[in-house]
């Protein structure tokens, strides 16, 4: 079977962003990229499931600027057998990159396409779950244990509280939790492989998508710092301020 | 001008985080429907027909809500929003509100509004990004607002209403996941580095003895992970891995009560991420005050039974 | 413990604007070296170090590897994180692709192993044995030697050591007494006691293949009766699988000043009847093939000042951000405020920051030259290149090791009493750095090549040559404009007349009196590390100036990188004419004294 992998190009993990001084969005003028860690994930997953003789294929895409081929090659790099670019400027949201994804799927006809549970940008958690609607497949989402049998896959999910084991019918969507594997590193093989790996590029036009976004960002700010510390007179004082001014218990 | 909000509940009670979500609802403005979608889920709805504001309340009672499948329970909703006519779909931003409630806004053409910590008006709102680190404010063109909703930006709403409960046909079953089994964690202590409370002691305590006779009964009503400074660590109190800092663990609960610990910098390089952070040492001029939300000077003996008291 | 994220973009930086990398990518045999395979490598093996071996630093110099009875245990973590190293192919690099290597270019292989040395240097000291190890095979071994052993060496499934120092023979390895007892089978018999083995024994890998120096009944005396042999630790079946165990032991390991995770052993061979050796190429000519390998493991060596400084960077640079004590003098009435903000905790990190940019710099553009030197097409470039990377090679080495040890200071320095505390880490940088100065031929040894076989031996031609280079920048810095090249293009200038005079100096008496010349010998090393980084330096701003004029990139980088020039200028160069006068007025003192007036 074959899996379609998703990734997405975001701003490196250990990057603290920063607002443009218009406060318009986020600066990333030569700010480190890096692949989405929860779609670092997804891909050791495919990769493992591949490994498993389970997938034949691993296809991964990435949607945005021309610079996600980096991303694509990282993935290629980790194993992937081929890889897609849909390339735009436009700023794409989870609705446009769902709707793209679709029309990819249709055409790849994948029996499982495994997302990262969310972006560490916008932090959406939309994506696998819209793309799921849009196929009529069922979703199983913030993975913990993924296993494939018998034209099915049972998948433990991180639940509030704990854990929730389903079984759905493929194809599906699975997204992916922390839990679910250790990413590997690239092999210095795979990532001089990775170069002579077959990438085409699509653009939304090619797949008949509007991805116009529907959401606009007025502004964006840094949150309030944290305020300088409070002494409290006793437990009772204490209690009352975490109770009802910081509301953690 | 009306919201549909999606209760969150196990059938007899509502969770917690619909109350935050009702408070969202409030603050948009409109007539707010409570759809509570479940298996014998009457008291559930009996409950939201009691909370303050609730114009009515909408009943789809049928086997396959049971586990609450996304699939199906997406379906339902977007059924509901458009025979209703709705503006806005609100749900709490819980693991099951992010679970169905993307697929409702893809099945309408919708974009959804994740996880909104403050409404600016009816089609803008203010979400968290780039992991808190910043906040966007975003408005909407959509006909149909979804929305999910982070709890901890509202109050919990209140009761004092009485709203009509009005039953659903459900919508189908469309039968292509289902739940094999649950497991939920009730009493084991939460893992140190994903904890949203994490208790920590520090030398302060004196004895190992004194760390588990304290600090145990207040994590346990806490649901808190237990944590250690290198102090601690180093006079053997507790075993390595409970150690909290630059050589230990780095953690970042939403609160963080550290006990009887100075505020060596290596001890800050480790928890000073954590939402809330309380301190509680004898010693006024400890720097683990000079990072502390909240700051209690007490002999801690007293003060932490008397604190696990109180909660 | 502190984090490690490799310096890319200032690498990128460097291997592309000063070392050449797209020239280099043209020469024979290195297609492979385009900009984005490079970039990809770079960047992966960047995540190898931060995430896989970085976190091992700390602990492994917490618990040190351990002897007991002639086994070696390394600390936790190491074997699993080796065991990737290789499963991920990172030792097979820059080695021939005939035995299984990527053949890549030395500049790459440089970069790439800065960032091993930088995450975890005792981990990498592992590799880099055995990368010597593999070199002098390949330079001298037989066919059935290099098939023998090389695949699995270059592969990292066996490890490599170079077992040349005794008791009695340590700088001056002509005193080497270790004995080969030829055999009817062409094999020897090797007896004798080898000391400071790096990773001599250890639980990382299943084989280990030893490198010793050792005479022959009739060799005769002197550094011309010493010949290399291959001696394994397990014998090789006819198969290629491993058999007996071979007479080499570890008879104990050693406790050190740093670098307490790199297993440094005490090997005893042929107590037990005799270790069973192969001649590598021909007798007596061992400590011949040494030296041609040493030019690599010496510029290596020198990369580790650059890797271990750029690690106490990194710690001291995040610290300085985060500690809070005292007031900004520029803000009135204002709040307490990072140190960083004081100008003294700037100077510290700017001289960090600049050095390691310069020495970065020359150790880059010296690996170009090998790989130059080794593969150019036209026999005139191979020989310009080969000269002057012999003659830079003891510079990077004995100056970028000598920084180390003042950069890894300053990094302490930044955090004050926490920088005294072991449990903060930057004290770790500061003993492991130590040896760095001391190992493949002590800093004076280095000054003593570079003023002896490296100037006055060919009287000076490929310095000149290269002082020449350096003046030729002159009229582009006077082209541009500003205060910073202003200042960049004097410092240079007086660097330039210093190094000059020296050489003069050098020539004009190394061969009457070869002493008094000696004697300043590593003040003079100095002078040519600090005039060539400041040369480097200047390059670096005129490149970083043309790409911001271009508008291409990341203008804050640039920008930086020309302050950091004019910094290196300021604070740096005027070391140059000190230098030049202690060596060229300093002679005599030194030897002044009688023995006894000491
Ligand atoms: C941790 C560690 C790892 C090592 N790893 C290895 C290894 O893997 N393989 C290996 O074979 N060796 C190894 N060595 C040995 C190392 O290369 C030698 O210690 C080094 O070359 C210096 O030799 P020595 O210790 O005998 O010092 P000596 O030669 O006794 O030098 C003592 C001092 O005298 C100076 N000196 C000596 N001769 C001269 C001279 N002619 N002119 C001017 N000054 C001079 C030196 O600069 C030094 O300051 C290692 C050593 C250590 C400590």
């Amino acid at each position: 079977m074959k899996i379609l992998v998703p990734v997405k190009r975001v701003i490196d993990y250990n990057v603290r962003p920063r607002v443009k001084a218009d406060g318009s969005a986020v600066d990333l003028a030569n700010v480190k990229m890096a692949m989405n860690p929860f779609d670092e994930i997804a891909v050791e997953e495919a990769m493992r499931l591949k490994e498993a003789g389970i997938a034949t294929e691993v296809v991964v895409v990435s949607c945005g600027l021309p610079a996600c081929q980096e991303t694509l090659r990282t993935a290629l790099a980790l194993g992937a057998d081929r890889a897609i670019l849909v390339e735009t400027d436009v700023e794409l949201q989870p609705l446009a990159v769902a709707k793209l994804l679709k029309a990819l799927a249709v055409q790849e006809a994948p029996q499982l396409v495994i997302l990262g549970k969310q972006a560490i940008d916008d932090d959406s958690s939309q994506t696998g779950q819209m793309l799921a609607a849009l196929m009529g497949w069922p979703q199983a989402v913030f993975a913990s244990k993924v296993t494939v049998v018998d034209g099915k896959a049972k998948v433990a999910r991180e639940v509030d509280g704990g854990t929730e084991t389903l079984e759905v019918s493929l194809p599906a969507v699975v997204t992916t939790d922390l839990r679910l594997n250790e990413p590997r590193y690239a092999t210095l093989p795979n990532i001089m492989k990775a170069k002579k790996k077959p990438l085409v590029t699509v653009k939304p036009a090619d797949l008949g998508v509007d991805v116009a976004p529907r959401l606009a960002t007025l502004k964006v700010a840094e949150p309030a710092k944290r305020k300088a510390g409070a002494m409290v007179a006793d437990v009772a004082a204490l209690v009352d301020k975490l109770k009802n001014e910081a509301k953690v218990i | 001008m009306a919201i549909l909000l999606i209760a969150e509940h196990d059938n007899a009670r509502l969770k917690a985080a619909t109350l935050n979500t009702l408070t969202a609802a409030a603050k948009i403005g409109g007539d707010i429907h409570v759809l509570v979608a479940g298996s014998g889920c009457g008291p559930a709805a009996d409950a939201a027909a009691r909370l303050a504001g609730v114009a009515k309340v909408l009943v789809a009672d049928a086997a396959h809500y049971g586990d609450q499948l996304a699939e199906n329970l997406a379906a339902l909703v977007v059924a509901t929003a458009q025979a209703g006519g709705y503006s806005h779909v609100l749900a709490a931003a819980s693991s099951q509100g992010k679970n169905f409630m993307p697929r409702v806004a893809a099945l309408l053409d919708v974009a959804q509004v994740s996880d909104i910590v403050a409404v600016e008006s009816a089609d803008t709102f203010v979400r968290p990004i780039y992991a808190g680190n910043i906040l966007a404010t975003v408005k909407s063109a959509d006909a149909v607002k979804v929305i999910t909703v982070r709890p901890t930006g509202f109050d919990a709403a209140g009761e004092g209403g009485s709203a009509p409960v009005e039953a659903l046909a459900a919508g189908p079953d469309l039968g292509i996941s289902k739940v094999v089994s649950r497991e939920l964690t009730v009493s084991a202590r939460p893992e140190l580095g994903a904890a949203k409370v994490v208790v920590s002691g520090g030398r302060g305590l004196g004895s190992g003895e004194n760390y588990h006779k304290l600090l145990e009964p207040l994590a346990d009503k806490l649901g808190a992970a237990l944590g250690a400074s290198r102090a601690a660590v180093d006079a053997g109190f507790v075993p390595n891995d409970y150690q909290v800092g630059q050589t230990g663990k780095i953690v970042a609960p939403q609160l963080y009560i550290a006990v009887g610990i100075s505020g060596a910098i290596q001890h800050l390089a480790g928890m000073k991420e954590s939402k809330v952070i309380v301190a509680i040492n004898k010693d006024p001029e400890a720097p683990i005050f000079q990072v502390a939300d909240y700051g209690l000077v007490a002999d801690l003996f007293t003060a932490i039974p008397e604190l696990t008291a109180a909660l | 413990m502190s984090n490690y994220a490799a310096p890319i973009r200032d690498m990128q930086f460097v291997m592309k604007e000063l070392a050449g990398l797209d020239r280099v990518a043209a020469l024979p045999g290195y297609e492979e070296a385009s900009p984005d395979l490079v970039d990809a490598i770079l960047e992966e093996a960047g995540k190898f170090a931060g995430g896989v071996l970085a976190p091992l630093n700390f602990s492994g110099d917490q618990e040190g590897s351990r002897w007991q009875d002639g086994a070696v245990t390394t600390p936790a973590g190491f074997k699993d994180a080796y065991q990737q190293f290789v499963d991920n192919g990172w030792p097979a690099l820059a080695c021939d692709p005939e035995y299984g290597g990527q053949g890549l270019p030395r500049l790459v292989s440089m970069v790439v192993r800065e960032m091993w040395k930088a995450s975890n240097m005792a981990f990498s000291l592992c590799p880099m044995l055995t990368q010597g190890a593999i070199e002098a095979l390949a330079l001298a071994g037989s066919d059935e030697l290099k098939q023998t052993f090389l695949p699995n060496m270059v592969s990292g499934h066996w490890t490599g050591t170079m077992n040349l120092t005794e008791p009695g023979a340590g700088s001056d390895l002509a005193a080497v007494r270790s004995r080969a007892e030829p055999q009817a089978d062409g094999t020897y018999k090797i007896f004798g006691q080898k000391i400071f083995i790096t990773w001599g024994e250890h639980d990382v890998a299943e084989n280990i293949v030893h490198l010793v120096l050792a005479r022959t009944p009739t060799a005769p005396a002197g550094v011309k009766g010493i010949s290399l042999f291959v001696v394994p630790k397990f014998m090789v079946n006819a198969d290629g699988g491993l058999g007996e165990r071979n007479d080499a032991w570890c008879a104990s390991i050693e406790h050190k000043l740093g670098i307490h995770a790199s297993p440094t052993a005490v090997m005893v061979f042929g107590d037990h009847g005799g270790a069973t050796g192969y001649l590598v190429g021909e007798e007596n000519r061992g400590l011949e093939y040494m030296f041609i390998m040493m030019n690599e493991a010496r510029i290596a060596v020198g990369l580790e000042g650059v890797a271990i400084s750029d690690r106490a960077y990194q710690q001291a640079l995040a610290y300085a951000k985060d500690r809070i004590q005292g007031k900004d003098m520029r803000v009135r009435g204002g709040g307490d405020v990072p140190i960083i903000r004081h100008p003294d905790v700037r100077r510290m990190l700017m001289m960090m920051k600049s050095q390691i940019e310069a020495m970065r710099a020359l150790a880059y553009v010296v690996a170009s030259a090998l790989d130059h030197a080794h593969a150019s097409p036209d026999a005139n470039d191979r020989a310009r290149n080969q000269a002057f990377s012999d003659l830079m090679i003891p510079v990077v080495k004995g100056w970028c090791t000598e920084n180390a040890n003042d950069i890894t200071s300053l990094g302490v320095q930044v955090h004050g009493g926490m920088g005294f505390i072991e449990e903060t880490g930057a004290a770790q940088h500061y003993r492991d750095a130590r040896i760095t100065a001391i190992y493949e031929g002590t800093t004076g040894i280095q000054a003593l090549d570079l003023i002896g076989r490296k100037i006055a031996r060919e009287n000076g031609a490929t310095v000149k040559a290269v002082i020449a280079e350096m003046s030729a920048l002159d009229a582009k810095l006077a082209a541009q404009e500003g205060a910073d090249f202003a200042t960049i293009r004097k410092a240079l200038a007086e660097g330039v007349a210093a190094v000059s005079a020296c050489v003069d100096f050098i020539l004009a008496n190394f061969a009457k009196e070869a002493a008094l010349v000696a004697a300043g010998s590593v003040p003079f090393l100095k002078l040519m590390g600090v005039v060539s980084g400041g040369w480097q330096m200047a390059r670096a701003a005129l490149a970083a100036d043309a790409l911001l004029k271009e508008g291409s990139g990341d203008p804050a980088f640039y920008r930086a990188k020309i302050a950091t020039s004019r910094f290196y200028a300021d604070h740096v160069m005027p070391q140059a004419a000190g230098l030049a006068r202690t060596m060229l007025e300093g002679g005599e003192s030194v030897l002044a004294l009688e023995e006894a007036q000491f």
